[in-house]
């Protein structure tokens, strides 16, 4: 488990300033369809999961089938390279600390997010420390969301990491040298990480931490079929 | 005689238990003078309505079985499927739901949307049935049509389109606005049978014009040539009955009634829009498989010169046979005609052809695509398919929801065994979600149905039909036992006092398997075991599993490795080896720290959104692990492992937790470690048992 968290794309957050997201603070991840943000989000959420920390995966418009099946994957790829002995153990760890909620439909709003975080907590005690947001369309959402999620995130103590769908397209960076589609909202999160797929691998680059400066070599390179970190 | 195909009407009446279904269809059958006399529900006139036919239900004043009956009113034929209200009877929903081409939804002006209005609308979906919805008991004492109205918008997602305005409301109730003629209507007569047109109260006036402009707006969604005859004033009642129907038609509206059966109020309008509103034969999408074809999908036309394609779905056996209802979606059906049963492939020939009303019949000589008749005399099963031989078809099959309660039954004494047995196989071959079987472990008969009531009525047709009198109770857990751990044994078996002796060694050990199944090693070397004894040793573990040794149930997922032994040329033999097999296995048990395990079940609840946190509290509490939650519009399906052995009894909960507006699935998952205190539990019911057979 401990050679995962080493290799854990989290790993990017060792060369920033406050060395994680934080309680309360929105982070994302930016990418163009099909770089890897799901998968990237996975192994982000079993690095909190390996560590005990209850987590709660809200996916939006699509099932819980299939996020379970990203984490099924991921995690036996884990094990086979990692030659990870307790297996049985950490599915287990897995399936304790993870709670998916999906919303299909146009289900997704934060109100309901937030009732069903009340539920966990009221019903089955269950208190996440990290949520993982995927799915959720940064062009088609307003910014009163993101700025809800952020209230929910800080209300709940939760590290909470979204996904951002980028489009070839449109390349354009504001001055603080975000790209779309988080030009105009980036006030609202911590930390911005852009995956950049080349030839060679997926980098991860970070853009912004916490309002600190960022060093242009603050990024770390990731096995295209792991996702584990292979050079920072 | 070949009626005219679009105006016939294949309807259901679906709703909540007691929102008046039978009633209304009581006064249906009566104003179109199917019969001559009204009998209520509950037979305080000692007789009973006309389509609770079965003694239960009269008795119970609740209708159990669906029964069929067909009518005339206006020039078009009416084919009425009168179908249970109650959850457990969901299967006869769902399956009139199949064959039929719109419904009338009946809802309570009290009681608005209900829990079965919810299940039952779900089910309407499901099978894209266009519906009208009718708000009975608008003279009941709390009757408020326009909050049920608003509940079918915010709990149903429809979009209701009221047709009427009431007239007076509660005590007060006496007549309805009909807001595309703009007249007040009045129902007089003894019975409400003479109807009459008035112009409307002045102090409703208002109300109506208002009302009046928000149904064609709705209206004028479907149709451009009303919204221009709006827009310049001339529209006609037969252009808003057009744009109405198409609304309707497509799913997209639903025409809302309103009125009061028992008082004989507001019925004949709700034929009328039964006519206007809801789809002939041909205007239904119906499809078949093609078995030639890989299943291909096919459209059905409901046309009698087409080849045959008929669909079986309901049975019920008479004192005179097996009556098979059926639904003709292409070609003809007469007495005479070749029939194959597309499952068998088996030919039958056409006997008597029958049109059911309720529980009398009436002969006819042939049945055309579109309507619903009846067989007498054909052995097939309820979901069968028939065809005459040139297609090979099959309709998809209904949906079947699975079984969520079960329990033991025995009979009292040997002739109720022999009649519990009949009975049992009846009752599996008219409804598909009420099951039994033997349980191969314990013994004992096992019959699973869609409720407690469901089975009650069961439990009770068996006593009274088949006058097998039983006792019931609750199905044992199958719970099994697994190691934990490796253990070696090393044991000799040896009988030897003179005479031909037994004389067998085995060593190796015992470990759980990593895919949970038996396994087998043979590591023996240098001949130790003769090859020719080694299955024996084999068959010898095997047999071992059937009861462990922890609390005498199966064991599962062990692998064992034999690495040693030792032989005797002349007492050696397989009866030997078996019984140190035997001897090892008892030897190592123990030592490899078995435990036992118990069922898990993958429970899948679906309920309003609104339930959410109690759903998850109650699976919580039966030691159950919530996986995942989807919300999708204003219902929430959760997914949980559940241990089955708490999972008893979870119908009737669920039900009460969430009005019974829940549904839940449950199917076997996996073996998991019992806890302690359940392995306690198990230790004391045995010790109970061994100590009783003492």
């Amino acid at each position: 488990m401990q050679r995962f968290i080493k290799a854990s794309p989290l790993r990017l957050l060792d060369m920033s300033v406050e060395k994680e997201l934080g309680s309360g603070n929105l982070g994302v991840l930016i990418a163009r369809a099909g770089v890897g943000k799901t998968a990237c989000l996975v192994h982000i959420a079993l690095d909190r999961i390996f560590r005990g920390d209850p987590l709660v995966h809200v996916s939006v418009e699509e099932g819980p089938e299939k996020v379970d099946s990203y984490y099924n994957v991921i995690f036996h790829d884990l094990v086979k390279t990692l030659d990870m002995k307790n297996e049985q153990e950490l599915r287990l760890m897995m399936e304790r600390n993870r709670m998916i909620l999906a919303y299909m439909r146009r289900s997704f709003d934060v109100t309901r997010l937030r009732a069903s975080l009340v539920n966990l907590a009221s019903n089955l005690s269950y208190k996440p420390r990290t949520m993982i947001l995927d799915g959720l369309d940064f062009e088609n959402t307003e910014r009163e969301v993101f700025e809800g999620l952020k209230e929910l995130s800080r209300e709940f103590g939760l590290e909470t990491w979204l996904s951002a769908l980028s489009h070839r397209h449109k390349m354009g960076l504001n001055e603080r040298g975000i790209p779309y589609p988080c030009d105009e909202i980036d006030d609202l999160f911590e930390v911005i990480i852009h995956m950049d797929p080349t030839a060679s691998g997926v980098y991860l680059r970070l853009l912004k931490d916490h309002g600190h400066p960022v060093s242009p070599d603050a990024k770390v390179q990731l096995d295209p079929n792991t996702f584990l970190v292979i050079s920072a | 005689m070949k009626e005219d195909i679009q105006k016939l009407r294949n309807i259901g009446i679906s709703a909540h238990i007691d929102s008046g279904k039978t009633t209304l269809t009581e006064r249906i059958l009566y104003y179109t003078k199917r019969i001559g006399v009204i009998h209520e529900v509950k037979g305080k006139d000692g007789v009973g309505a006309k389509m609770d036919s079965m003694e239960l239900e009269k008795e119970r004043g609740i209708t159990i079985s669906s029964a069929a009956t067909h009518c005339l009113w206006k020039g078009y034929r009416i084919n009425i499927i009168d179908t249970p209200g109650h959850v457990d009877f969901t299967i006869e929903v769902e399956r009139a739901l199949r064959v039929l081409d719109g419904a009338i939804l009946i809802l309570c002006a009290v009681g608005g949307v209900q829990s079965q209005s919810i299940t039952v609308d779900r089910q309407m979906r499901r099978y894209g049935v266009p519906r009208i919805a009718f708000i009975n008991k608008c003279d009941r004492f709390g009757a408020n049509p326009s909050k049920v109205i608003h509940q079918l918008r915010e709990k149903l997602g429809m979009e209701p389109v009221p047709l009427q305005l009431p007239i007076g409301i509660e005590g007060e109730f006496r007549g309805v606005v009909d807001l595309i003629k703009m007249k007040a209507i009045y129902f007089d007569g003894d019975h409400g049978e003479v109807v009459r047109e008035e112009s409307i109260p002045d102090e409703l006036l208002e109300e109506a014009l208002s009302r009046r402009e928000e149904l064609l707006d709705a209206a004028t969604m479907f149709s451009d040539e009303l919204a221009e005859a709006v827009l310049e004033d001339r529209e006609t009642e037969q252009m808003i009955y057009e744009a109405l129907r198409k609304g309707t038609l497509s799913r997209a509206l639903t025409p809302v009634l309103l009125g009061s059966a028992y008082k004989n109020i507001g019925v004949q309008p709700v034929l009328d829009a039964v006519n206007k509103f809801l789809p002939s034969p041909t205007e239904v999408k119906n499809v078949a498989l093609d078995l030639d074809q890989n299943e291909l999908e096919v459209p059905l036309k409901a046309d009698p010169g087409l080849p045959v394609v008929a669909l079986a779905f309901k049975l019920e056996v008479t004192p005179y046979g097996q009556l098979t209802y059926m639904r003709i979606y292409q070609g003809s059906i007469g007495k005479g005609d070749e029939l194959v049963i597309t499952r068998t492939r088996k030919k039958i020939r056409v006997g008597r052809i029958v049109r059911m009303h309720a529980d009398e019949m009436e002969d006819i000589s042939r049945g055309y695509a579109g309507d619903i008749v009846a067989l007498f005399g054909v052995e097939c099963n309820s979901g069968d398919t028939f065809t005459d031989g040139r297609l090979h078809y099959t309709m998809s099959s209904m949906h079947v929801p699975e079984p969520v309660i079960s329990l033991s039954v025995k009979a009292k004494d040997n002739k109720s065994q022999e009649n519990l047995a009949k009975a049992l196989g009846r009752f599996c071959r008219e409804d598909p979600t009420f099951r039994s079987h033997v349980d191969p472990e314990t013994g004992e008969t096992i019959i699973s149905g869609m409720g407690e009531l469901h089975l009650d009525v069961y439990v009770e047709r068996m006593k009274r039909e088949y006058k097998a009198e039983v006792e019931t109770g609750i199905p044992q857990v199958s719970y099994r036992e697994a190691i934990t751990q490796r253990a070696d044994f090393n044991y000799t078996h040896k009988k030897q006092t003179g005479g031909a002796g037994q004389y067998g060694r085995v060593a190796g050990y015992m470990e759980p398997s990593k895919d949970g199944s038996y396994e087998f090693v043979d590591e023996i070397k240098g001949g130790v075991i003769p090859s020719e004894f080694i299955s024996a040793v084999d068959k010898g573990f095997q047999a071992c599993l059937e009861k462990g040794p922890m609390l005498g149930f199966p064991v599962l997922g062990l692998r064992v490795v034999i690495n040693d032994g030792q032989h005797h040329p002349v007492d050696s033999s397989e009866l030997a080896f078996r019984q140190a097999a035997v001897g090892a296995f008892k030897q190592a048990y123990m030592k490899a720290e078995p435990v036992v395990l118990e069922p898990i079940m993958r429970v899948s609840v679906e309920c309003p959104s609104e339930f959410q946190g109690n759903v998850m509290s109650s699976i919580n509490q039966r030691r159950g692990m919530i996986l995942s939650s989807t919300e999708d519009g204003m219902f929430t399906t959760i997914e949980a492992e559940v241990p089955l052995a708490e999972m008893f009894g979870y119908a009737t909960v669920l039900r009460s937790l969430t009005q019974g507006k829940a549904e839940f699935t449950m199917e076997f998952s996996k073996y998991a470690k019992a806890p302690e205190s359940v392995v306690d539990e198990l230790k004391k019911t045995q010790q109970q048992t061994q100590g009783g057979r003492r």
